[in-house]
């Protein structure tokens, strides 16, 4: 059964340096208050996985806390692009990994499988392999057939948010679960926070107790990213960020702001 | 751009998504959700819709402030594994609508960055999906905008490969709807103006011959299931600018809100 983490006890573990995956898609389900900690503890040279990035990315970034980052995109949505994002890419003050979201997520099963390297069609004819050298072009070996070859990216911790979990420590929600269960296969550790206690169904769980390996009560955890169906994504807080461009800073995302 | 356009892409786009045989397509952006939408309602009810990652036939609703995961808001999906949309893909199962930044004479998509790959002078969103499902898509439409940092001979990056000469790949724009073929990007109509703004993208290689169609008003039909399935003109957020679109947001995330 997952350990009951306070808050607080989160940073101890997560390492400077270290390879975070985090959850969530966009604007959903980003575990805004585990990375809040994070800051707060002052974490550096964070390596950072996340599948579609926004205000997650943004915070650390604002921080100062990213050494690199593996993305497929990262911007917040309608609102625009996401500053610290471009800014880093433009100025090339973060290692950034440009991945497309089937190689990414090739990249976390061939983690959870054990395997160095898994083959895919996807990224075939593109620029990718160039921007990203965990993807190498290669034939397959019984047809002779152009292949991608997709590297492991193997997390140290993946940080998820959901709505709920049970005693049991099963993970439920309604909306898209993302790329969460190929992060939760795939990293060494898996802490989840959670906005509320429900009761337990485990036919109904997304995320089996097996993978998890610690819960954090995180009411509210997501904001202001969304976390559907609690609350839908603080607009006003997005637009804020946006129009504060590189000004933003990480107390612009303090619930309290 | 105005809304009248954007109503005559939309529900133009929904017209060639129930018409395409395809019975499942991958649809993110509010304009396409919507053209997806109004698509079940002329003639294809049981259209199936990818919304986010965990749902090859999910039940969205047109919106700009719920970002994918809520593309579920209208209720409970089947809930696939996020590798099956790409199974899907690879098996010729899904049709995709995508809104690259650039695209060129060839069919490129770029959504990564201008300037040299790896090192943009100007940083786009990322690749997404466009490496994902540009060379496996039996049907591939694309939307853009219509201008010559947008429609280019080549790409900065190439992050979406070209989909095989047997796909349908088509193209719409304020200028009109365009067909990749072995020649480049021919006109299959232009909207009123349209010629205007094909003549300001020259390198992009469409020539026109001067009796291409001119669709001057929306598909009545189509334009009436759009406005059944998004009565609030969401659709319109995503081709507006400016002024215009910091007002449909603030009115579209009030109203979500609420």
């Amino acid at each position: 059964m997952p350990a009951s983490l306070a808050a607080d006890d989160l940073p101890e573990r997560v390492a400077d340096g270290a390879l975070i995956a985090i959850g969530g898609a966009g604007l959903q389900r980003k575990p805004m208050s585990a990375l809040r900690a994070l800051v707060a503890a002052g974490r550096r040279e964070l390596r950072v996985i996340s599948f579609l990035g926004s205000l997650d990315v943004e915070l650390l970034l604002a921080a100062g806390a990213v050494a690199e980052l593996h993305s497929a995109g990262v911007s917040l949505d309608a609102a625009g692009l996401a500053p610290h994002y471009r800014d880093a890419r433009e100025t090339g003050s973060v290692s950034f990994f440009e991945w497309s979201e089937g190689t990414l997520l090739c990249a976390l099963e061939a983690a959870a499988r054990g395997v160095p390297s898994l083959p895919t069609w996807q990224a075939l004819a593109t620029d990718m392999p160039a921007i990203n050298p965990w993807l190498r072009e290669g034939r397959d070996p019984f047809t002779g057939e152009p292949v991608m070859n997709v590297r492991a990216l193997c997390p140290d911790v993946a940080l998820l948010h959901v709505p709920a979990v049970d005693d049991a420590g099963y993970a439920y929600l309604d909306g898209d679960l993302a790329y969460d269960g190929a992060m939760a296969r795939a990293a060494g550790e898996v802490i989840v926070s959670y906005d509320e206690r429900r009761a337990s169904e485990p036919r109904l769980a997304v995320l089996s107790r097996l993978w998890i390996d610690a819960t954090i009560h995180a009411p509210q955890g997501a904001w202001p990213t969304g976390c559907h169906p609690l609350t839908g994504v603080d607009s006003a807080s997005v637009a804020s960020w946006a129009a504060a461009g590189l000004d933003a800073t990480p107390a612009l995302l303090e619930p309290h702001a | 751009m105005s809304a009248a356009i954007a109503d005559l892409l939309t529900a133009a786009l929904a017209r060639e998504i129930a018409t395409s045989g395809v019975r499942v397509f991958a649809v993110t952006t509010p304009a396409t959700v919507a053209a997806a939408l109004a698509a079940r309602e002329l003639g294809v009810p049981e259209l199936a819709l990818t919304a986010g990652f965990s749902a090859l036939d999910g039940a969205p609703v047109p919106s700009i402030t719920r970002g994918e995961g809520g593309l579920l808001t209208r209720g409970p999906a089947f809930r696939d594994d996020p590798g099956d949309v790409f199974v899907a893909l690879a098996r010729g199962r899904v049709g995709v609508v995508a809104t690259p930044a650039q695209l060129d004479v060839v069919g490129h998509t770029n959504l990564s960055g201008i300037g040299e790959p790896g090192h943009p002078k100007v940083a786009l969103p990322g690749a997404r999906g466009l490496p994902d499902h540009c060379s496996a898509s039996r049907v591939w439409y694309l939307f853009a905008t219509h201008g010559p940092r947008q429609l280019v001979e080549r790409v900065d990056v190439v992050c979406g490969a070209v989909p095989p000469p047997g796909a349908l790949r088509r193209l719409f724009t304020p200028a009109g709807c365009f067909e990749l073929g072995g020649a480049g990007w021919r006109a299959l109509w232009l909207t009123a103006g349209g010629a205007e703004l094909v003549a300001l993208t020259p390198a992009f290689g469409i020539v026109l011959d001067g009796d291409e169609p001119v669709l001057e008003a929306p598909d009545e039909e189509a334009l009436a299931a759009l406005e059944r399935v998004d009565p609030h003109g969401v659709r319109r957020i995503e081709f507006a600018s400016g002024a215009d679109a910091a007002h449909l947001w603030s009115a579209a995330a009030e109203r979500e809100a609420a």
